[in-house]
């Protein structure tokens, strides 16, 4: 049945190859309908189960207290005061604009804030900066103001006094984007002259997929161009690079169509467009590539040999066939165990890939022969007619395996064992602030933030308890003056704070108390003075309606993921010795969502490479039906993902949203290259090819396809020079990919086919 | 003109429709509507946020001239208990208002410099909670419709552009038959409606009192619900009440 299948699918292509081009290409414009559905999406938060705790909790706190991401724009001059008239009336009209956007819930600034003063017996809540422009004196009391009160102070202004601060708070359910954008756009306009600082968890989200994105799309130009050029010089023959290329690009519309249909019919986010999933088209051309890389190769070796082009073709399909259906089904299965991990956008990267390398095989089965057999091909031509340059490399990698096999095997074990040294020192970051290197616009407008201003991480305490008790609201006070004793933490601010304030204030400004009052009656009838005369708005973020829950926000510098978990520990160490009785606390903010990020990202790429292997071990052993060839298939690729990890933590290169999904590369492609070597030597050893012969003779036919594929790819190095790490880190990955699967391959797997040869070939026979 | 204060503290019946009448005239009839000399009553406010948490206070108020002197003492919850407010307005000058904070055993003064504040975190503002001039502000008006069965004059009312005042306008419902406030829009400053209030009335002797107010920020989607018990008129209050002393004194 199959191979009646294989024979009907070759004769297609062979008789009717108009027929099969044309339908191809009107299933793949059918696909490529749905890519206008293709939705981009920048929320990180969607990659976290909804029914994860930590989001669950980070949900409820935004339902409450409203967004806790934010964006800070600093500006000012440096050296310069920034409590000038002309600032703060720059500063006033900007803060206006950015409040009428209408993404905007609240802004915090000095042309926003509340103040709180005492005057014989008098409490008065009024505005911070009055008016636009203020008169010497209003100046003079202002800074009278913040000289008085260095909490508010530092949360509005840089340490210097030379930036003025202005926090953006987003409205729940926004576009993100949109506003990110506007208010950049506000802030080039009406801030002209002044050095605007932009910075943000909220910022960076908005921002980083879109420059990712078009800096991936930049340097992919290059990365294509190279591809070519060393397909050229290979294959010596325009129409042939063509004919592959032809391959990968329908694939690659096949695969985000179906993305695009599929948030369509479903309208499921888990198919949306994300950072991570910025990897997919490269993934997909580097496989696509192989398989067509592979049947060209083939056909032009047949023709070589046979001198006739539909022999040719015939020889090479029934050959390659089983392998491409194989090194397609064990892909497609290692990319499909992406469903199994924790993470929302795997699911959707797995299935859309694995449909992206399915229609890749569709193509590469019955439109690439069906081109080849258009094509009047000169026999008589270069590059048919000689071998190429890497062709002859080959030859001398397989003489030194046959010759040599333990001794290269040896050396192979030992520089898997080398790398696995380098594995206990992979390190997972995920706070997306360390993409930049330092000197970008971006990396340096996020360390001014962190290091003038009031940084631009949160930490949030969520406190379930009596919002007006006392001890409650000492123990806030404790945790607040440990946290600020933490040299990353900036500032934080809770409802204690306001209370403190406002006792000063009825106690006639007198320091001595700006404590929390002793009892409760004098903290509700604070919160009563408080009613009379200002917002009751103005508390709406720091706790809730009926006061039984409050927030402690902690505004922090950027931090390394590996100092987020002592620093969280920390503060829960702190608590649980406060004592939780009557403190019932629970930690959430961007922090606590990174560590969680963490977590997946280490268990995702656990459990994706840990099922694919094993899925892929037990299809190669069910289709080579011996359980020796499916540990020989696995083989390359386990020691590719060792080394690719242990190289991970040698070179310092982090486990990120991006770097963790290319493990899947090493698979995709290590995988091919063992299947597409094993297929070729079980089919040497049924043709009765002697023991001796056949690694040689696999070398030849494989060895040069498996080198052109890896080599062609290589041009993914240009990724290395981009601004943003993880892009870079996908260019260096690409290559280290390559390299370690294909001459893992060709050293480790031949190498140890060559030693069990006497046992593979006899018991084939 | 006069609003909530009005609303809240007496307004004469006024017989007879004019169909000639302008918007002013109908304002101007509004505002000469009868008010008891004093009004006392013990209010319960409901104040409901947008996810559908409430708050309430009980407090007893008791006012003069048509609020322009007023005493509340909060009566419940428990926590506010003994809480005091007072306030006297001036014309011309801001209102006098203190708050007496028993914990602290001391009165406080409060400003009343931002008419957009909210007053004790009700949908009611300061400029709300003040007495509206008749002069301030230009009438016209709009159309005439029933609201809830009862027969309106709609109103549409500007405040002068030399008068300082956090709404662009008001649409105001005014019953035709008695010249009560039944339903009333305020507009922001750009335009668009912040607050809708409807109010429902009861006859006590010769005055048409408010019992029930409901006050909605439509942009906030908050809202505030005022019921009036123990409703007495002219029973002789002092002016003499309204000093700082008598707020640390709870009324029976």
């Amino acid at each position: 049945m199959a191979t009646k299948m294989k024979t009907w699918l070759i004769e297609q292509a062979l008789d009717h190859p108009w027929r099969v081009i044309i339908i191809c290409i009107l299933f793949t414009a059918l696909l490529g309908l749905g890519l206008p559905y293709i939705v981009i999406d920048n929320d990180f938060m969607n990659m976290i189960p909804e029914d994860n705790p930590s989001l669950k909790v980070w949900n409820s706190v935004l339902d409450e207290f409203g967004s806790t991401e934010r964006i800070f724009i600093a500006f000012g001059r440096k050296g310069e005061s920034a409590l000038k008239p002309e600032t703060l009336a720059k500063g006033w009209d900007f803060v206006r604009a950015v409040e009428r956007i209408p993404e905007v819930d609240e802004v915090f600034s000095i042309a926003t804030m509340n103040r709180i003063d005492s005057d014989d017996g008098f409490m008065n809540v009024s505005d911070l900066q009055p008016e636009r422009n203020l008169t010497p004196e209003q100046l003079t009391d202002l800074k009278a103001y913040l000289d008085k009160t260095p909490d508010m102070a530092v949360r509005i202004m840089s340490r210097q006094g030379d930036f003025l601060n202005v926090v953006v708070q987003p409205k729940v359910n926004g576009d993100d984007v949109a506003m990110t954008e506007q208010i950049m756009e506000l802030g080039k306009k009406m801030l002209k002259g002044y050095d605007v600082h932009f910075g943000g968890q909220l910022y960076l989200t908005s921002r980083i997929p879109i420059l990712i994105q078009t800096d991936i799309m930049r340097l992919m130009r290059f990365a294509i161009l190279i591809l070519v050029i060393i397909m050229l010089l290979n294959l010596r023959s325009f129409p042939a690079v063509g004919m592959a290329l032809s391959v990968v690009i329908l694939s690659l519309i096949g695969m985000l169509g179906f993305m695009g249909w599929v948030v369509h019919i479903t309208g499921s986010n888990k198919f949306y467009f994300a950072v991570l999933n910025a990897s997919m088209p490269i993934i997909l051309l580097t496989i696509a590539n192989g398989d067509g890389i592979h049947i060209i190769t083939k056909f032009m070796r047949e023709a070589r040999k046979r001198q006739d082009v539909r022999d040719a073709i015939r020889s090479s399909m029934n050959t390659l066939m089983l392998p491409v259906l194989l090194t397609s089904l064990t892909t497609a299965v290692a990319f499909l165990s992406m469903i199994f991990t924790p993470i929302n956008q795997f699911l959707g990267y797995g299935i859309s890939m694995a449909f992206g390398i399915s229609w890749a095989w569709l193509l590469s089965t019955i439109f690439l022969p069906s081109l080849l057999n258009l094509k009047k091909w000169d026999l008589e031509h270069v590059s048919l007619a000689e071998k190429s340059i890497f062709e002859g490399l080959v030859d001398h990698i397989g003489n030194q395996v046959v010759n040599h096999p333990k001794r290269v095997l040896s050396i192979g074990m030992v520089v898997v064992l080398l790398g696995a040294c380098g594995l206990g020192h992979v390190k997972v970051e995920v706070n997306i602030a360390s993409f930049f290197s330092k000197g970008t616009d971006i990396r340096d407008s996020i360390d001014f933030l962190d290091q003038e201003m009031t940084g631009t991480m949160d930490m949030e305490v969520k406190v379930d308890g009596d919002m007006k008790s006392p001890a409650v609201l000492k123990k806030m006070d404790a945790l607040q003056t440990y946290l600020e004793s933490k040299p990353v933490v900036r500032t934080t601010i809770s409802i204690a704070d306001i209370i403190k304030l406002m006792h000063r204030t009825v106690m006639d400004d007198d320091p001595a108390y700006e404590v929390i009052p002793d009892t409760r009656a004098k903290v509700n009838n604070l919160f009563t003075l408080y009613s009379m005369s200002g917002d009751p708005d103005d508390f709406s973020s720091l706790v809730d309606y009926d006061y039984s829950e409050g927030l402690i926000t902690a505004l922090l510098q950027n931090i390394p993921t590996s100092q987020m978990g002592p620093f969280i520990d920390g503060v829960n160490g702190f608590i649980h010795d406060l004592g939780t009785d009557d403190f019932k606390t629970t930690l959430t903010g961007m922090i606590i969502i990174f560590q969680e990020e963490m977590y997946l990202i280490l268990r995702s790429a656990f459990i994706s490479i840990s099922v694919s292997i094993v899925m892929i071990f037990l299809i190669t052993w069910v289709f080579f039906k011996r359980l020796l060839w499916g540990l020989l298939s696995v083989l390359p690729l386990s020691a590719a993902v060792i080394l690719n990890f242990g190289f991970m933590g040698i070179a310092g290169i982090e486990l990120s949203h991006v770097t963790a999904l290319l493990s899947s590369i090493i698979i995709g492609v290590g995988v091919d290259f063992a299947i597409h070597y094993v297929s070729q030597y079980r089919h040497y050893v049924d043709k009765g090819v002697p023991a001796e012969e056949i690694s040689r003779d696999v070398m030849g036919d494989t060895g040069y396809p498996i080198m052109l594929n890896a080599l062609s790819n290589m041009g993914f190095g240009a990724l290395m020079v981009s601004a943003f790490l993880p892009v870079r880190y996908i260019g260096g990955l690409m290559v280290f990919a390559m390299i370690s699967t294909s001459i893992g391959t060709l050293t480790l797997l031949a190498s140890a086919t060559e030693l069990l040869k006497g046992r593979l070939a006899r018991k084939e026979q | 003109m006069r609003r909530l204060i009005v609303l809240f503290f007496g307004l004469s019946i006024f017989s007879g429709i004019g169909w000639a009448q302008t918007g002013y005239d109908i304002a101007k009839k509004v505002d000469q509507r009868l008010e008891p000399a004093d009004l006392t009553a013990n209010l319960t406010m409901v104040l409901t946020n947008s996810k559908g948490k409430t708050r309430s206070n009980t407090i007893r108020s008791v006012s003069m001239k048509g609020g322009e002197k007023q005493m509340i003492w909060f009566l419940a919850p428990a926590d506010d208990k003994g809480v005091a407010f007072l306030k006297i307005e001036h014309p011309g000058a801001d209102d006098e208002m203190r708050l007496w904070l028993p914990a602290f055993k001391k009165v406080r003064r409060i400003s009343s410099s931002k008419k957009g504040d909210s007053f004790m975190g009700s949908d009611m503002s300061y400029e709300d909670m003040t007495n509206r001039e008749l002069d301030e502000y230009t009438y016209k008006l709009l159309r005439e419709e029933p609201v809830n069965g009862v027969d309106c004059f709609v109103l549409e009312e500007t405040p002068k552009p030399e008068i300082e005042s956090t709404y662009s306008k008001h649409v105001t419902w005014i019953s035709k038959q008695d010249y009560t406030v039944v339903k009333e829009e305020s507009y922001d400053l750009s335009g668009v409606v912040k607050k809708v209030k409807t109010v429902e009335y009861v006859t006590r002797g010769k005055y048409i009192l408010p019992v029930k107010m409901f006050v909605e920020d439509v942009q906030k989607n908050h809202s505030t619900l005022l019921k009036f018990e123990k409703l007495e008129v002219d029973t002789g209050v002092k002016a003499d009440l309204f000093r700082e002393r008598n707020l640390k004194r709870l009324p029976r």
